[in-house]
């Protein structure tokens, strides 16, 4: 992982942490639970496929691709939730 | 001591009356005041819903995505835009609304083409791949219908491009339907032999929508350039899941849709080759949009999610395509670690792997499915399940009649968790043992008594 730059346009670890959590944190807001998932395991996949990323512009792209995502994820969670069916999926009940 | 008791149990029913009366007065109280609730659609939210006389605890997990797969969020959040204030007219010329629509039709286009190699200008939308093979077969062969009188086709195509053929038949145009080996892939000197030289198409499905077989179609497109026959594909099952090149299938015509790659219904687009150029006759008049080849206004916002869909599935073919190979190992190892009987329809081989199509031995299709209320699956087509009738490609394939009244196809797809695949199994494998059970063949089988020798009396 690189090590905290001058550039302003390279995030640093905390901010790239701070970014996953925010990305897990909006995927369990999607009541559809086929979404919640993938929007889970997609983000922590893309995050371990980079995670041996040295190169400087491809972190900051990464990283800019990774917030892009994040937007998208927030406001679809409230679309989502806006029209969640009555009726969970069966994989959401309680057996 | 009893003084006690008689006055313990007097205040427990001073108690349960004041409370009694309590909750009378409040119950009167809310009914008075609340209406009645307006149109209880789902009756009994905890315990589940009737639909079609079937209870229904919860939504079933999606093994169908053959028939349609979900819309991707991501795809969704590019078309809401274009349902709200951006809902100019692509073709409209003077305003803004207009211009704007159109570029982001344009750009959907660019999206669509560069997934299958092609030119933006090669690709016009229509809505479907119903449409763009009806546009094909009937319109390639109307347009030449001069010096070429021919079309070859396989039997297990998809519905509409039999039907297509079947007019085309009955304007008087020859059909030669291709047979198919027992692995679903036609043979590839059956189809050379079958060329004439007034054979005007050769159209052949990508991937198949009901067994998930791949035709070798580098190898077709290579015969038909050689013989200098347009070559038509249906591509809907194939696009955003194997890789596609209209170059090196050297395809004429390809039919793409939407909402099989987690797009919008109601879009898809067709492929049509400008060097060397291939011209269709229109079946729909009009307006003279998408180069006069399908009149009728574009749907913006459904464009713009097709076209998102497509650069979606280039970015995540590869991931997707890995994980939906390890589902279908591990659903078809999971059936059959506790199953015997079950055949896997089609090539194992040459096989889109989020297609899996299985016969389970000794029972009967129907009530399988039936009796799987929990998970979404179908026999096949979604465009044929509603007959009884088993599917005309099983029966291409050679199937046996019992077999393929038996068939199930699982459908695996982008949002498909491993959870639903072990959930998947555990009903299946239940459902298909409690079947069997009652199953006087399949009690039969296990004491050694082949089926096939049974005469069967006639009454």
């Amino acid at each position: 992982m690189a090590s905290a730059s001058l550039s302003s346009n390279i995030p640093s670890r905390a901010q790239i942490l701070s970014l996953l959590r925010s990305l897990l944190r909006t995927a369990r807001q999607f009541p559809d639970y086929n979404i919640r998932e993938y929007t889970k395991r997609r983000a922590i996949d893309a995050f371990r496929h980079n995670q041996n990323l040295t190169d400087q512009a491809s972190i900051a792209s990464a990283y800019s691709d990774g917030k892009a995502q994040l937007e998208i994820a927030k406001r679809q969670a409230i679309v989502y939730s806006l029209y969640a069916p009555n009726i969970k999926s069966v994989m959401d009940l309680k057996l | 001591m009893t003084s006690k008791l008689i006055a313990s149990s007097l205040r427990q029913q001073l108690a349960k009356s004041a409370h009694q009366f309590h909750r009378q007065l409040l119950s009167t109280a809310a009914a008075a005041a609340v209406p009645a609730p307006a149109e209880p659609q789902h009756h009994g939210d905890s315990t589940g819903i009737m639909m079609k006389g079937v209870k229904i605890s919860g939504r079933p997990l999606y093994l169908d995505v053959q028939a349609t797969s979900p819309v991707d969020p991501r795809v969704l959040d590019a078309m809401l835009p274009y349902y709200m204030s951006r809902f100019g007219n692509p073709h409209s010329r003077t305003h803004m609304y207009g211009w704007e629509s159109d570029l982001a039709v344009e750009n959907a286009r660019a999206q669509v083409a560069s997934l299958v190699g092609a030119s933006p200008k090669e690709i016009v939308f229509t809505s479907g791949a119903t449409e763009s093979n009806n546009i094909s077969i009937k319109g390639v062969m109307h347009f030449y219908k001069d010096k070429k009188k021919h079309v070859i086709t396989t039997q297990t195509e998809h519905k509409c491009v039999l039907d297509s053929c079947r007019h085309l038949q009955q304007e008087g145009f020859d059909i030669t339907y291709l047979p198919v080996g027992s692995d679903g892939i036609i043979d590839l000197e059956k189809l050379r032999s079958a060329i004439r030289p007034d054979t005007g198409l050769v159209s052949v499905m990508a991937v198949n929508n009901e067994i998930g077989v791949v035709q070798p179609v580098e190898e077709i497109g290579k015969i038909c350039k050689e013989f200098n026959v347009p070559f038509h594909t249906d591509a809907a099952q194939a696009l955003g899941k194997i890789p596609l090149d209209v170059e090196k299938w050297n395809v004429s015509l390809m039919s793409l849709s939407g909402h099989k790659i987690y797009g919008p219904k109601g879009v898809g687009a067709l492929y049509l080759r400008r060097r060397p150029r291939i011209r269709v006759e229109p079946q729909m008049n009009g307006g003279g949009q998408e180069r006069g080849i399908r009149s009728g206004t574009v749907p913006t916002p459904l464009v713009v999610g097709f076209g998102a869909a497509c650069e979606l599935a280039m970015k995540e073919m590869e991931y997707d395509d890995k994980r939906i190979s390890a589902l279908q190992e591990r659903l078809l190892n999971g059936i059959r670690e506790k199953l015997d009987g079950v055949v896997v329809n089609g090539s194992m081989e040459r096989r889109y792997a989020g297609n899996l199509n299985l016969s389970f031995a000794y029972v009967e299709g129907e009530s399988l499915l039936m009796g799987l209320k929990e998970v979404a699956v179908s026999s096949g087509s979604a465009c044929t399940s509603a007959s009884l009738e088993p599917s005309y490609v099983l029966r291409a394939l050679g199937v046996d009649e019992d077999m393929a009244h038996t068939s199930i196809r699982f459908g695996i797809g982008r949002f498909t968790t491993e959870a639903e695949i072990d959930r998947a199994i555990d009903l299946t494998v239940h459902q298909v043992q409690k079947l069997r059970e009652m199953s006087p063949l399949y009690e039969m089988v296990k004491e050694g008594i082949n089926i096939k020798d049974i005469q069967w009396a006639q009454h």
